[in-house]
């Protein structure tokens, strides 16, 4: 059974001008399919405005479907009885790490999620000390998230999700707003948490270099996905994304300038070292 | 290496720095007794239509450097100078630097209030003591500048798409027609395409109007591609400060202060460490196709 | 003291307080400043960093102190100019003075021996009987953490503002009352729909992790009362009897009203 299963699931709202008259209907997300199997790491990218928030927020009960309907571990959101088991199955990061911090301390804000299922006290005391290990901040359980990084703030936030026993979280632009350090900090947590706790992730990004070690990449545009497949896939169709406001990592650019101007190297080389291979094949022969 | 290159650079721009740190020292207060240092004895500087790279990890005292050289925070030591003249003396109308001085801030759209995009961008001059009239066609032509449609002009400013309002808020700058212009990561949250656009209106910002650019950014590729010196700050100091290639040259200063070096010149010096006979002063994907390319067919690869 | 539970500290606060209001004579006080300088010292609170904590009311203090030292009339003292000190006066200044002292001290501290946290817990707990009147109590509450949360949150972005909006050449000091205000027009717009913002996304982010109202909660860290609060309760039941039967037998003074 899939983790994830949305089907044709389209989203529309109405917008209105200052007067609140009807001003037109935007559709956000356009009849959308895809599943995800437990265990997976997904990676959806995206252009400002193609959707991808709006279609995250589906996964977690937050929005609704206008048509179509989105499954979680195999509970449709439509189902009220099932809202909070499937926002507990279901977990969400955000991207400010301000606005999704509730707690006034590190260990209240990682014990909120439980606290709100009705976990037992001395459960509650496991799984935050447990989450808090998962993410590396065992240290700061008590300190206060205003004095940590960017990127502990998002650990922190993960270990809140966590704490709620997910078989899959959903991050929304999670390092948006967090820089170099605290991203890599992040990404590895993520890449952790899906190869050692089987938690299926779903990472919503344009930060390509994020995407490279993700099982299978979806590229949204204006609601649709535009294109599926590996990273290996999906970067090798270098002009296609860059059609959709999107660019590739710098060692698949340089890859694909060599190609066209007639090196002879493979399709869909996504990292500096499979290119500086790829390359060093061709030298031997010179000599 | 420095001096010679200041050299350089002074019979570039005839006369004087146009912004001059001199043994900058910022302090603050928490509720313990000693007050904490967040810059310490920082100097350069920028010379009148530079493109400036400054580079520093959260927390690394770049942000306040910024508002150190507007007059928006007050160093306990050391000064800066705008065009020779001592921007903390008394007397210094710091009002006006701060119009020949532009900074935007990060998230400048946080900062977004008037009823129209129009009457938003107009703020900055009028207050700059421009009469309306005079600030009105600046702000139209602004607007225009940073690549807003017509149909933006009279729309509010919090209707707008992100990337939208990003442009309207640098246009709010912009108005007061600053000689220097300070971004704090301008392209934090665009998408790749939005990022382009955004640096390379920026950069004709400096090749039409002569401006001077201070950029700062986590992005080296960015920096890379558009700046023609960088400045590396850690922990409160300037560590490195010189052409673009040097910067890259000094791989571990870069790496130890919690940063990187363009991905594609860590895959030329690979190339170079793996014998391939390579120039190793790279650090654009498009520098590095073209000598890749040149390698090849110098020794007939392809 | 910072290892009571923090409802005994709020209703150890509280009496406190009511005690300086009722009764208004020198050994009640005495009593009470005695009470207060043990608290303190069992507090391990540095005496000289309590002290620091009254110089924000210091202005409020000597105003008071001033105007009921110069109005209030009564046996005269001595005067000069229009002015007239009596011995009521000073009387009255006095006790004023003490009980403000005491009282900002006391809530003093009480919070700084407890985390707000625990504090918001507490009243949450200690206001539960006003649920009968349909007071949204645990709502309170969770208001009242998520204010104390944000409130830093908002000042530095307010901070933030107003240096952006100065680098655009706002000026917040000169002018009159009126282009004053209107100063602050950029600022305060701004301000407001970034806590729209946030509260929005806040909002969105506590519905994901499942919050679904007061009820069938859990806690991480439940209230319990142990020794110490026992201890606590009755020293304070000690107090107040000690502080009923001076304040109404000792000097026969009838109690002051509220």
């Amino acid at each position: 059974m899939p983790i994830v299963d949305l089907k044709n699931v389209t989203f529309e709202y109405i917008r209105r001008d200052n007067e609140g008259n009807v001003d037109g209907i935007t559709t956000a997300v356009d009849g959308v399919s895809l599943k995800v199997v437990p265990g997976e790491f997904i990676a959806v990218l995206g252009a400002n405005g193609s959707g991808k928030s709006t279609l995250a927020k589906h996964i977690n009960a937050l929005l609704f479907p206008t048509e179509g309907a989105v499954y979680v571990d195999g509970m449709n959101t439509a189902d009220e009885d099932k809202l909070l088991e499937i926002r507990s199955a279901a977990g969400m990061i955000f991207q400010n790490p301000d606005d999704q911090i509730i707690g006034q301390i590190v260990e209240e804000d990682v014990a909120f999620g439980p606290e709100n299922l009705g976990v037992p006290t001395e459960e509650i005391r496991e799984r935050v000390s447990d989450s808090l290990n998962a993410v590396g901040m065992s240290e700061y359980g008590l300190r206060s998230p205003d004095r940590l990084s960017g990127g502990q703030k998002q650990r922190v936030s993960i270990a809140s999700v966590i704490a709620m026993k997910p078989k899959c979280i959903i991050m929304d632009e999670p390092t948006a707003m967090i820089d170099p350090e605290g991203r890599r900090e992040i990404l590895e947590t993520a890449h952790r948490l899906n190869k050692e706790e089987k938690i299926t992730m779903i990472l919503i990004t344009h930060y390509m270099e994020e995407v490279v070690d993700a099982d299978r990449v979806f590229v949204m545009d204006k609601g649709k996905v535009a294109m599926s497949g590996t990273p290996a896939e999906i970067f090798s169709r270098v002009s296609e994304l860059q059609e959709l406001r999107l660019t590739v990592p710098q060692a698949t650019g340089l890859a694909y300038k060599l190609k066209m101007a007639g090196v002879p190297i493979r399709d869909g080389i996504l990292t500096g070292d499979e290119l500086v291979n790829a390359i060093m094949k061709l030298w031997p022969v010179a000599k | 290496m420095k001096t010679e290159k200041v050299n350089e650079l002074n019979e570039l721009n005839t006369d004087i720095p146009i912004l001059e740190a001199k043994h900058l020292v910022f302090e603050y207060r928490t509720g313990a007794a000693k007050p904490v240092r967040a810059v310490y004895d920082v100097s350069f500087s920028v010379w009148p239509g530079e493109f400036i790279g400054l580079i520093g990890h959260t927390g690394s005292g770049k942000s306040t450097l910024l508002q150190l050289l507007n007059a928006l925070e007050t160093p306990a030591s050391g000064t800066v100078y705008f065009k020779g003249q001592d921007i903390f003396e008394k007397r210094y109308d710091r009002k006006k630097l701060r119009g020949k001085v532009g900074l935007v801030f990060q998230y400048p759209e946080h900062q977004l209030f008037a009823e129209t995009v129009f009457a938003d961008v107009c703020f900055g001059p009028l207050n700059m003591g421009v009469d309306r009239k005079q600030a009105e066609l600046t702000a139209y032509d602004t607007i225009k500048q940073v690549g807003l449609e017509d149909e933006c002009f009279y729309k509010s400013p919090f209707d707008l798409s992100g990337g939208q309002k990003r442009r309207a808020a640098i246009a709010g700058v912009l108005a007061m027609k600053p000689e220097v212009l300070i971004l704090d990561e301008p392209t934090a949250g665009l998408d790749p395409k939005g990022r382009d656009e955004l640096l390379d209106m920026i950069a004709s910002l400096r090749d039409k109007e002569n401006m001077t650019i201070i950029l700062v950014s986590h992005s080296m590729e960015d920096v890379a591609r558009y700046a023609d010196r960088i400045m590396v700050m850690n922990e409160g100091r300037l560590i490195l400060d010189d052409t673009v290639s040097t910067v890259f040259k000094h791989r571990q200063e870069i790496k130890t202060a919690g940063l990187s070096v363009p991905e594609v010149s860590e895959i030329v010096a690979e190339l170079s460490a793996a014998g391939l006979p390579i120039r190793d002063d790279i650090f654009t994907v498009d520098e590095a196709a073209e000598e890749i390319l040149r390698v090849l067919k110098e020794y007939r690869v392809i | 003291m910072h290892r009571l539970d923090p409802r005994t500290k709020i209703v150890l606060t509280f009496v406190y307080i009511l005690s300086l209001f009722i009764f208004e004579n020198p050994a009640v006080y005495a009593v009470a400043a005695l009470f207060l300088i043990i608290e303190i010292i069992l507090s391990r609170i540095p005496i000289l960093y309590m002290v620091k904590g009254l110089k924000p009311v210091a202005f409020l203090l000597a105003f008071t102190v001033a105007v009921n030292l110069l109005f209030t009339g009564g046996q005269e003292l001595f005067s000069f100019w229009i002015f007239t000190v009596t011995i009521e006066g000073i009387k009255r200044s006095s006790y004023l003075i003490g009980r403000l002292i005491f009282l900002v001290l006391a809530s003093n501290l009480m919070t700084l021996t407890t985390a707000p946290v625990s504090l918001t817990n507490a009243l949450e707990y200690l206001m539960r009987p006003l649920k009968l009147f349909k007071v949204p109590v645990h709502e309170v509450a969770m208001m009242m953490s998520i204010a104390l949360r944000f409130i830093p949150i908002l000042v530095d972005e307010a901070n933030k503002i107003m240096k952006a909006q100065m680098a655009r050449g706002a000026d917040f000091d000169s002018g009159n009352i009126i282009k004053k205000t209107k100063s602050f027009v950029p600022i305060i717009i701004p301000l407001f729909v970034s806590a729209f913002r946030r509260a929005n996304n806040l909002a969105q982010a506590m519905e994901a992790r499942c919050y679904n109202g007061g009820e069938g909660r859990t806690r991480l860290n439940p209230l319990k009362y142990r020794r110490g609060d026992v201890v606590a309760y009755v020293l304070l039941v000690i107090y107040a009897v000690l502080i009923v039967l001076m304040g109404c037998f000792l000097f026969k003074a009838p109690p002051v009203a509220l």
